[in-house]
C-alpha cells in the first residue's frame, strides 16, 4: 500500500468531480449546438440551471409517500460516492480503502434503483414508463461494463481503480494491445448508453416516445430536482472518468509537490474533453434508437467486450 | 454452559413445542402462542450453540450418540464447523420466524379452527427441529430420516394454509419431486454404508477413500441430483415457486431462506468431505456442472421471477436465482480446491463467497418474506396488481421491504453486495489463474452474475414500487393498516442483520473460519479476506498475492451517510418550508389509480427482449357496441411460459400418460395375467442380476 493516495487527496478529487460535473454536461451542450449551426448557451448554463433550482419551492405529488424527498438526497450521495473511487490526478490505491470498480457500478447502481423507486412512487404514467425503460437497459449495459472492466483486470489481478491505472501506466494508444482496443470500442458504444445520450437516451426532453431518464425526474421539483439534475452530471463525469481511469494515463504515481498535481488534473481534463466531444459528435449525427432495437446496439458492445477478454485470457 | 448440551437442549425446546401443542390442540390460540414460544427457545439455545462452537472451539467435532432406535444401526449427532454454520443460518431466520408467527397466523386466518393451527404449529417445530438435525447428524440414517421428517412437516404447511385445490396440488408436486430426489440420496448412501459396513459418516469417510474415479463421481451427481432437487436448482425448480408461497409466510420465509440452504449443506459436505479423495483435486466435472447449473439457475431464476405478478412467488424465483450465486461460489471453490500453488487461498475466497450469500440470503429472503406476509395478512391480496399506495399506512413494513430490495439487489451498502463482490473478485481470480476456454467460461459466469444484479434490481423497483407506492389500486389496498408491533420486530431482527453484514462484514466472516479451514484445509476465511483488520475486505487474487484488491464497506457506507447529510444541508435541512402538494400530473385529466404502471407494463420491455425464453402470448378482445368505432371494453390476457415446464415436464408427462394407456390395455383384470406379468418381470431381474454379478 505505498505510494497510496492519502484520504484528503480522495475527497478533493471527489469535490472536484462534483464540481467540474455540471461543465462537462455545459461543454457537451455547447459543442453540440455549434455543430447543429447553432449560437447555444454558454458552458456555465447548468450552473445557473442548478442555482435556480436550488432557490426555489418544492411542489409535491399528493400520492407521493414520505420516501420520495429523501430520494434526491440518497440518489446524490451515492453518485459523488461512487466519485471518490475515481483516481483524477494521481494513481495508486488510496490510503484508506473505499472500494473498487465493482463497488462504483454498485453505487452508480444504487442511485438508478432509487431514481426508479421515486418516479413509481408519484404515481404517473410517465415516471412509470420512464423507470421501466431505465431498468430495461440497465441490467444490459451493467454486465458489458463488467467484462470490459475485467478485461484489463484480469491481467492486473485488481479491481481496484487506482491500481489499475499504475498498470496501465503513461503509455497510450502505442502502447496498447487488440485487447485494449476492443475494449475501447466496446466502452465507447457503452458510453452514450450510461451516460443517458443519444442514441439510446435523450438528455433534452421528456417526450414519452424518446425520454428515459428524463422521465422519472418529471415529479421532483426545487432543490430535490436540482440533487437529481447535479447527480445526473456527476454521473455523467463519474462514468467518463472510469474510462479514462480504464485505458487512458492517468497522473504520476508518487510525485509530490503541486506541478506533478496540476500535470495529472490537465491529462485529466484532456481526457474528459476527448471523450465529451466524442459524445457531442455521436450526439449530432445519428437518431435517437427505438427501444426495442438499443439490445442490438449494446450488443455490439457485448461483442467486443467478450472478444477482448477472449483475446486477453486465451 | 457445557457447549455440547446445545444441541440438546435446541432439540428438547423444539420437540416440547411439538408436543405441547399437540396437547393443547382444543385452544388454538394457547397451542400458537406456547408452540413458538418453544421454538424460538429452540432457536436461540442453536444459536448459543453454534456461535459456541464457531467462536470458542473452531475445528473442534461435537459427537454425542443418540438413543438406540434401529437393533442395526447407531444413531449419533456430529457437530462441526459447518454444521454449526448452517445451524447458525437455520437458528436466526427461525428466532424471526418465532416471534412473527403468533401474530401472522392470527390476524392472516383469524377463523382457523384450533385443530388446524395445532397441527400448523406441531409441523413448524418438528420442521425447524427436523432441519436443524440434518445439519447436525452423524450418521446416514439420522440424516435421511430427518430429511425425510422435514420434508413431510414442511409438506403439511404447505397445504395447511388456504385449504383449496390450488396448494393442494402444489403440496403434491412438492412431494412428488422431494421423493424423486430422496430416492437420489438413498441410493447414493446406501451405496456407501454397504461398502463401509456401518451407517456413520467416519465409516462412510474410509469407504469413499477407496472407490475408483467412475463410481465416485456417480456417487456425487446422484447427491447433487438429490440435493439440488431441494434447492430448487433449474431445471429441478418447478415445484418451488408453486409450493413456497402457499406456506403461511413465516414458513415461506423458512422454507426460501434456510430449507434451500440445507441442501446447500448437503452438497458441501458430500463434495468437500464424505466423497473427497484422500489427496489431490475433486474430479473437475464436480465443479464445472455446479457452476454451469449455479450460473443457469441464477439467470433462468430472476428472469422467471421478473414477470410474476404474486409476490410471493415472485420472492420464491429469487430464491432459485440467489441459490444459482450461492452455487457459483461453491462451484469455484470446487474447481480450484488443492489445483493452486501457494496455499489455496483462492478457493477459501470462492468458499467463503458461498457461505457469506447463504447467510445472507437467508437473512434478505427472510425479511422479504416476511414483509409479503405482513402485507398479505392486512390486505389478503397476494397479486401485486391489487396492491399499490400501502407506504402510507404501512410505513413500517414499507422501510424494511425496501431494505431487504436493496440487499437482494446487490447493491451496496448492504449485504447482498458484499457476498456477490466476493463471488466476483473469486471469480475474476479464477479467469486470471485457468487460462483459455476455461478462463473465458469463468468470465462468462461473471458476467452473467451482473446480468443476474442488474435484473433483480429491476425486479424489485418493480415489485417494491408497484405493491408500496403510487396509489392503492383496491379498497383491499386503500384499508390496509400497519401490521402489530410483534410481526414488526421478526422483521427489524432480520433487518438489522442486513445492515450489520453490510456495513461490517469483517465480523461475520470470522465465524466462516471454522467451515473453511474444515473444508478446504487451506487458509482460513478471516486470514484471506480480512487480512488487513475487520473494517477492510482484501482479496490478493494473484499467485503472489500482490496487489489485491481491498474496499471498506464500513467506509463507503460512513461515506454515504456523511455525503447525505451534507446533500440534505445543500437542500436546506430544516430551515425549508414543507412542501407544497398538489396532483400528479396527467395531461389534464383527473388522476385515478388506473394512471400508475402495472407491474405487467413495467416488465413489458424486457419481456419483449428475453421474448425467446419467455414466449409470451397475449390475448386482446375488444367488446364493442354494435359498430367497431364504439368500444365498451377491452380485455388483455398475456401469460409467459416456463421452458423448464414445457419442454421438459410436460413432455415427460405426456410420455407417462401415453405409457400408462398402453398398459391399460394390457390390464385385463384376469389373475392369471397378472402372475404372468411378476413372473416375467422376476425373470427379467434375476437375468439382469445375474449378469451384473458374473
Amino acid at each position: 500500500m505505498t505510494g497510496g493516495r492519502p484520504l484528503g487527496l480522495v475527497l478533493l478529487e471527489m469535490i472536484l468531480l462534483v464540481l467540474l460535473g455540471p461543465l462537462v454536461t455545459g461543454t457537451i451542450q455547447k459543442m453540440k449546438a455549434r455543430l447543429q449551426c447553432r449560437q447555444g448557451a454558454g458552458v456555465l448554463q447548468p450552473y445557473r440551471d442548478l442555482a435556480k433550482l436550488l432557490r426555489k419551492s418544492t411542489v409535491q405529488a399528493d400520492t407521493a409517500s414520505g420516501f420520495f424527498r429523501s430520494i434526491p438526497l440518497l440518489v446524490l450521495a451515492a453518485t459523488v460516492a461512487a466519485g471518490a473511487l475515481v483516481p483524477v490526478v494521481r494513481v495508486g490505491p488510496p490510503a484508506v480503502p473505499l472500494g473498487d470498480a465493482v463497488m462504483l457500478l454498485g453505487l452508480l447502481a444504487l442511485a438508478r434503483f432509487l431514481t426508479a423507486v421515486g418516479a413509481l412512487d408519484a404515481g404517473g404514467a410517465f415516471g412509470g414508463m420512464g423507470a421501466s425503460r431505465e431498468m430495461t437497459i440497465a441490467p444490459l449495459v451493467e454486465p458489458v461494463l463488467m467484462m470490459v472492466v475485467f478485461s484489463t483486470a484480469v491481467g492486473a489481478g485488481t479491481t481496484e481503480l487506482g491500481t489499475l491505472a499504475a498498470h496501465r501506466g503513461t503509455s497510450w494508444i502505442l502502447g496498447w494491445s487488440a485487447a485494449d482496443f476492443l475494449g475501447f470500442a466496446a466502452m465507447l458504444v457503452l458510453l452514450p448508453a450510461e451516460t443517458g445520450r443519444i442514441p439510446v437516451d435523450n438528455p433534452d426532453t421528456h417526450l414519452e416516445l424518446t425520454m428515459l431518464h428524463e422521465g422519472m425526474l418529471l415529479e421532483h421539483s426545487g432543490p430535490g430536482l436540482g440533487c437529481m439534475v447535479l447527480a445526473s452530471h456527476t454521473r455523467q463525469i463519474v462514468t467518463l472518468g472510469l474510462v479514462s481511469a480504464l485505458f487512458f494515463p492517468v497522473g504520476p504515481a508518487n510525485g509530490a509537490g503541486a506541478t506533478s498535481l496540476l500535470l495529472g488534473a490537465g491529462r485529466f481534463a484532456a481526457t474528459i474533453l476527448v471523450l465529451a466531444t466524442y459524445l457531442a459528435l455521436v450526439e449530432s449525427s445519428y437518431a435517437k434508437l427505438r427501444l426495442f432495437r438499443v439490445p442490438q446496439y449494446l450488443g455490439v458492445g457485448f461483442v467486443c467486450a467478450l472478444t477482448a477478454l477472449a483475446l486477453r485470457i486465451l | 454452559m457445557d457447549v455440547g448440551a446445545g444441541p440438546n437442549l435446541m432439540a428438547a425446546c423444539y420437540g416440547a413445542g411439538a408436543i405441547s401443542s399437540l396437547l393443547a390442540r382444543w385452544s388454538g390460540r394457547l397451542a400458537v402462542g406456547v408452540g413458538h414460544m418453544a421454538a424460538l427457545a429452540g432457536a436461540l439455545a442453536g444459536l448459543g450453540a453454534s456461535l459456541g462452537m464457531l467462536l470458542g472451539a473452531p475445528g473442534h467435532t461435537l459427537t454425542q450418540a443418540l438413543p438406540t432406535l434401529f437393533p442395526f444401526a447407531r444413531l449419533s449427532l456430529s457437530v462441526d464447523g459447518l454444521s454449526a454454520f448452517f445451524l447458525l443460518v437455520i437458528s436466526l431466520v427461525a428466532v424471526a420466524a418465532a416471534i412473527y408467527g403468533p401474530a401472522y397466523l392470527r390476524t392472516h386466518s383469524p377463523d382457523a379452527g384450533p385443530a388446524r393451527q395445532a397441527a400448523q404449529v406441531l409441523a413448524l417445530n418438528v420442521f425447524l427441529g427436523c432441519m436443524s438435525l440434518v445439519c447436525c447428524a452423524g450418521d446416514a440414517l439420522t440424516f435421511l430420516l430427518s430429511w425425510e421428517g422435514m420434508t413431510l412437516a414442511s409438506y403439511v404447511l404447505v397445504v395447511s394454509d388456504d385449504r383449496n385445490g390450488e396448494n393442494a396440488r402444489a403440496g403434491l408436486l412438492y412431494m412428488v419431486m422431494a421423493h424423486g430426489g430422496t430416492a437420489l440420496l438413498l441410493v447414493a448412501f446406501l451405496a456407501l454404508t454397504e461398502r463401509a459396513g456401518a451407517f456413520d459418516f467416519e465409516a462412510l469417510r474410509m469407504a469413499a477413500t477407496g472407490l475408483d474415479a467412475t463410481t465416485r463421481t456417480t456417487l456425487f451427481f446422484l447427491a447433487l441430483g438429490g440435493f439440488a432437487t431441494k434447492a430448487g436448482v433449474v431445471p429441478l425448480h418447478v415445484w418451488l415457486p408453486r409450493a413456497h408461497p402457499a406456506a403461511p409466510s413465516h414458513v415461506s420465509a423458512l422454507m426460501s431462506g434456510v430449507m434451500l440452504k440445507v441442501a446447500i449443506y448437503g452438497i458441501l459436505r458430500f463434495a468437500f468431505d464424505l466423497l473427497a479423495p484422500a489427496a489431490g483435486p475433486l474430479p473437475s466435472s464436480w465443479g464445472w456442472t455446479v457452476l454451469f447449473v449455479g450460473t443457469t439457475s441464477a439467470v433462468l431464476g430472476v428472469l422467471y421471477a421478473l414477470q410474476q405478478h404474486d409476490l410471493k412467488r415472485l420472492l420464491a424465483f429469487h430464491s432459485v436465482e440467489n441459490i444459482g450465486i450461492i452455487l457459483i461460489g461453491a462451484g469455484l471453490a470446487m474447481i480450484l480446491w488443492r489445483t493452486e500453488g501457494g496455499g489455496g487461498a483462492l478457493a477459501t475466497v470462492a468458499l467463503t463467497a458461498a457461505l457469506l450469500h447463504t447467510v445472507n440470503h437467508a437473512a434478505f429472503k427472510g425479511l422479504l418474506f416476511l414483509g409479503a406476509g405482513s402485507v398479505l395478512s392486512r390486505t389478503h391480496v397476494r397479486n401485486m396488481e391489487e396492491l399499490g399506495g400501502l407506504a402510507r399506512h404501512m410505513p413500517w413494513t414499507t422501510g424494511l421491504f425496501l431494505l431487504g430490495a436493496v440487499a437482494i439487489s446487490a447493491l451496496p451498502p448492504l449485504n447482498g453486495f458484499v457476498s456477490e463482490w466476493l463471488t466476483f473478485q473469486a471469480l475474476l481470480g479464477g479467469a486470471g489463474r485457468f487460462h483459455g476456454p476455461a478462463g473465458l467460461a469463468i468470465v462468462f459466469s461473471a458476467a452473467m452474475l451482473a446480468l443476474t444484479g442488474g435484473l433483480a434490481a429491476a425486479c424489485f423497483a418493480k415489485a417494491f414500487g408497484v405493491t408500496f407506492l403510487g396509489r392503492p389500486r383496491t379498497p383491499h389496498a386503500e384499508h390496509a393498516t400497519e401490521a402489530p408491533s410483534s410481526m414488526i420486530a421478526g422483521m427489524v431482527w432480520l433487518g438489522a442483520l442486513c445492515v450489520a453484514l453490510g456495513v461490517a462484514p469483517g465480523y461475520a466472516i470470522r465465524l466462516l473460519d471454522a467451515p473453511t479451514g474444515l473444508l478446504l484445509g487451506g487458509p482460513v476465511a478471516s486470514a484471506v479476506v480480512t487480512a488487513h483488520g475487520p473494517l477492510v475486505l482484501s482479496t490478493a487474487l494473484t499467485p503472489s498475492g500482490a496487489d489485491g484488491t481491498s474496499i471498506s464497506m464500513t467506509t463507503v457506507a460512513a461515506l454515504l451517510f456523511a455525503l447525505t447529510a451534507m446533500a440534505w444541508v445543500l437542500r436546506g435541512g430544516w430551515w425549508r418550508a414543507a412542501p407544497r402538494t398538489a396532483p400528479t400530473w396527467t395531461c389534464g385529466m383527473s388522476p385515478t389509480a388506473r394512471f400508475d404502471y402495472t407491474a405487467t407494463a413495467f416488465a413489458k420491455p424486457l419481456r419483449l427482449v428475453f421474448a425467446a425464453l419467455y414466449r409470451p402470448r397475449r390475448a386482446v378482445t375488444r367488446e364493442t357496441a354494435g359498430t367497431p368505432y364504439i368500444l365498451r371494453r377491452i380485455h388483455y390476457a398475456g401469460e409467459i411460459v416456463d421452458l423448464a415446464e414445457t419442454e421438459i415436464y410436460h413432455r415427460v408427462e405426456r410420455d407417462i400418460s401415453a405409457l400408462s394407456q398402453a398398459i391399460r390395455a394390457r390390464s385385463t383384470g384376469r389373475i392369471y395375467g397378472y402372475i404372468g406379468f411378476v413372473l416375467g418381470a422376476l425373470f427379467v431381474a434375476l437375468l439382469l442380476l445375474g449378469v451384473v454379478y458374473r
